[in-house]
């Protein structure tokens, strides 16, 4: 029985997006890649139909009908359908899924630590088409040039201009939407001395001056997904922009935790790569002869899809737990960050060995099992590195940091 | 085999160690982004003695004697450390040179030879799949099916393609053919070509005896082993010295026992791919009957050994290693070709074990 039976509300969403993913995803993925361009139509299209982040919540009332209780103690059901719709979307292909999704990068630190008249600026930011009528995109920076894993040495500064004011100076570097993003959410430090506790994110609307978007990365993979640098030349933003004034919860500590929020969605984006290759010899398998002999009849081939169905399971069952323990309100820190790790070694793993059993074949420009072996990779690094994701893990079982 | 250099060996490397850290790498990068090798490689190649390294003396070639496949896989593996794409192209005519040298009719010596020194390029192919149909009559054969992807062959002037038990030369003139640009080895001149009824002559057809092109494919294999092993270890280079200056936590990356540990163990599978293809072009120069065996193990290894090392040099960039503007991903794209041209010899020896018993 699938995992996400337990609730039809999971096998619903899979289903629906499944088949976006299938007639609306893959048959532009490679164009996407070739030309390193965002899928704007299709964004817009999504947006629509309630898939896009960037109206924060409302996409999943819109897509499921459903709106989680604001009650702390209820069960949830946001997390897990979070995973289930992640895995189908990057089954399409990953690069558009981040495309449709980055705004909820910068949405989700909104939504955690923003009052009611930051939300709705947020939104404000967000509505409407932009300069070039593309619906409009938000960004979260937190990486610099110096600065990825290491999220406590944050160069970018804020300093008090006035008593109503701060002034933005820094550089952000490898940022989603970071060119095309009519807002973005910055982090800064804004006590030198400080350190962690006194890095806090600012919500920034584009056109603010001295926000100047830097250039844009040609990348090995998630092509269709935008990354750029971006500047903040004494960018000045009022303080009713910082988020999570007043609250105990503002600093890193709770960036970090915003993190763990999509660790497991990450696996199971991973997952939905890992999924696609796999599937796409499974058909070969099926249909295909190799030497006059049918495929299925080869041990060593069948078990190799047996090891990989085996993993993309694994996966896919260590996300939808991840997720199930936040839906539940149960600290879930460590088996985030093993679904997320164990996702981006499958997802490589298993393009890996699809690429050997497909040989020449995967050499053929555009070939999409090529494709998702580039994609996979991202994985291993984004949003937490494959390290630091055992950091953390190691940390969780023994207690200590392991430097 | 001592591990001892002679002196034109020592040589050889030096000149192409230059070679590829002072070109090959610069220029790769360009001809990566743009997918065409620059003009400039040609000329400076041709000067080092590539492109007719095999092609004998008496037919204005540069060899005299035997060829001699250590030689080669030294350079190879300097080649790789430079560029994977550009190496393919100055390593692309020496299978046909070999070949048409070893089986060659006259007719055959005269139509290869003379195109490769007027400067033409040829490039050796192989139906791994059985996926060509062959039909004869008299000598004559006529092969059908589509040949590639290739690397030269969107460019070169004839095919040395080994189908079943056959090795025979193809003159692409009115051949149809596309020029593509894969993902990996992008300036490599890759081609498609679409034989339909292809004529191949009687004075054309190298050999028919599978032990011949067991043999070319043995050439092949010990050449993509030997760079395979070159590109591996520029990735971990590369990876070395950038987690000497990347500092996170307070400490550069290189000093994190993780990644101490993931290089550590890539080297490991690098320099055994490059001893392993040193060894196994030793096997063929000494005319060992392992040879062919070696070959295509030596092949094996290096090609999982350059897909681990890039992936992980990859790792080890962090962000900067998905982007283009640093040196590795480019590398793990290139490591796939080694692995896959010319068919797998694992799921080879799976037939050939079933079939023995
Ligand atoms: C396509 C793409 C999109 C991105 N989108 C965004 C975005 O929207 N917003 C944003 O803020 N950032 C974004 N990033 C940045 C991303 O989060 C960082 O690249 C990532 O966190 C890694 O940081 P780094 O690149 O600086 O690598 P580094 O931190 O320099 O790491 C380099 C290597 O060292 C290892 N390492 C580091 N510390 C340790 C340790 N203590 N122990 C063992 N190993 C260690 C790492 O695992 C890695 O292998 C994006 C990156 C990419 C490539």
């Amino acid at each position: 029985m699938d995992i996400f039976h337990d609730n039809p509300l999971f096998s619903g969403v899979r289903q629906m997006l499944g088949a976006f993913a299938k007639q609306q995803m893959r048959p532009i993925a490679m164009k996407h890649d070739t030309e390193e361009s965002m899928p704007w139509d299709l964004m817009r299209s999504a947006q629509a139909l309630g898939m896009t982040q960037s109206a924060m919540q409302d996409g999943r009332k819109k897509l499921t009908g459903v709106e989680d209780d604001p009650d702390p103690k209820k069960p949830r059901t946001m997390a897990r359908l979070g995973v289930a719709a992640s895995e189908e979307l990057a089954w399409g292909c990953a690069g558009i899924a981040l495309a449709l999704g980055g705004s909820g990068l910068a949405a989700s630190p909104v939504s955690r630590m923003g009052n009611d008249e930051q939300k709705a600026e947020f939104k404000k930011l967000l509505s409407g088409n932009d300069e070039h009528g593309r619906i409009r995109v938000a960004a979260m920076a937190l990486s610099e040039p110096g600065t990825g894993s290491d999220i406590s040495g944050l160069k970018t500064s804020a300093r008090r201009d006035g008593d109503h004011h701060w002034i933005i100076r820094g550089s952000k570097q490898w940022i989603t939407n970071g060119q095309s993003a009519s807002v973005f959410v910055v982090w800064a430090q804004t006590e030198p001395d400080a350190g962690r506790a006194g890095v806090r994110g600012f919500i920034v609307g584009r056109g603010t001056p001295g926000l100047v978007p830097g250039k844009k990365e040609t990348k090995l993979g998630i092509r269709a997904s935008e990354t750029a640098q971006v500047h903040f030349e004494d960018v000045r933003v009022h303080g009713d922009m910082m988020l999570g004034v007043g609250g105990e919860s503002a600093g890193l500590a709770d960036t970090k935790k915003m993190l763990d929020s999509t660790r497991p969605m990450v696996g199971a984006q991973a997952t939905g790569i890992a999924r696609a290759a796999y599937e796409f010899l499974l058909d070969r398998v099926r249909g295909g002869s190799l030497h006059g002999t049918p495929m299925a009849s080869h041990q060593h081939i069948m078990f190799e899809l047996a090891d990989m169905a085996m993993e993309i399971h694994a996966a896919r069952l260590m996300a939808h737990k991840a997720a199930w323990m936040a839906d539940h309100h149960i600290e879930n820190v460590m088996e985030s960050s093993m679904a997320k790790a164990y996702g981006a070694r499958v997802a490589q793993a298993v393009t890996n060995r699809a690429m050997v059993l497909l040989g020449e074949e995967a050499l053929e420009p555009g070939h999409p099992v090529e494709k998702w072996y580039r994609d996979a990779k991202i994985y291993d690094i984004f949003e937490g590195t494959g390290q630091i994701q055992r950091r953390i893990i190691a940390k969780q079982l023994t207690g200590q940091n392991p430097t | 085999m001592d591990g001892k250099l002679d002196d034109e060996q020592e040589m050889i490397v030096q000149t192409v160690r230059r070679f590829a850290d002072r070109d090959l790498r610069g220029w790769g990068a360009e001809a990566d982004r743009s997918g065409a090798a620059p003009d400039r490689l040609t000329a400076a190649a041709s000067e080092l003695g590539f492109f007719l390294d095999a092609v004998p003396a008496s037919a204005d070639g540069l060899l005299e004697g035997d060829y001699a496949h250590v030689t080669r896989a030294l350079r190879g593996y300097e080649l790789g450390r430079g560029c994977a794409a550009l190496a393919a192209l100055l390593e692309t005519n020496v299978e046909p040179a070999l070949a048409v040298g070893a089986w060659g009719t006259s007719a055959a010596k005269q139509q290869v030879f003379g195109a490769l020194a007027s400067g033409g390029l040829a490039t050796f192919g192989h139906d791994s799949r059985g996926a060509l149909e062959v039909t004869e009559s008299g000598g004559e054969l006529r092969i059908t099916g589509k040949v590639g992807p290739l690397p030269a062959l969107g460019v070169a002037s004839h095919l040395v393609l080994a189908v079943r038990d056959a090795l025979v030369v193809i003159s692409l003139d009115g051949v149809r053919r596309e020029a593509i640009v894969p993902s990996g080895w992008r300036a490599a001149k890759w081609g498609i070509a679409h034989l339909d009824g292809q004529r191949v002559p009687a004075e054309l057809v190298l050999a028919r005896d599978a032990a011949a092109v067991t043999e070319v494919l043995s050439w092949a294999r010990v050449s993509l082993a030997a760079r395979a092993a070159g590109v591996a270890t520029a990735a971990l280079d590369h990876a070395e010295a950038y987690a000497r200056e990347r500092v996170q936590f307070g400490h550069p990356i290189g000093q994190f026992e993780a990644l101490i540990r993931l290089r550590d163990d890539a080297m490991t599978s690098a320099i055994a791919a490059r001893v392993f293809a040193l060894h196994a072009a030793w096997a063929i120069d000494a005319r060992r009957p392992e040879a062919a065996d070696l070959a295509s193990r030596a092949r094996v290894l290096a090609g999982d050994a350059v897909a681990k090392a890039t992936v992980d040099a990859v790792q080890i960039y962090g962000g900067y290693g998905f982007v283009t503007d640093f040196p590795v991903e480019k590398l793990m794209r290139d490591a796939r070709a080694f692995e896959a041209l010319h068919g797998d010899e694992r799921l080879g020896r799976i037939l050939a074990a079933k079939g023995a018993k």
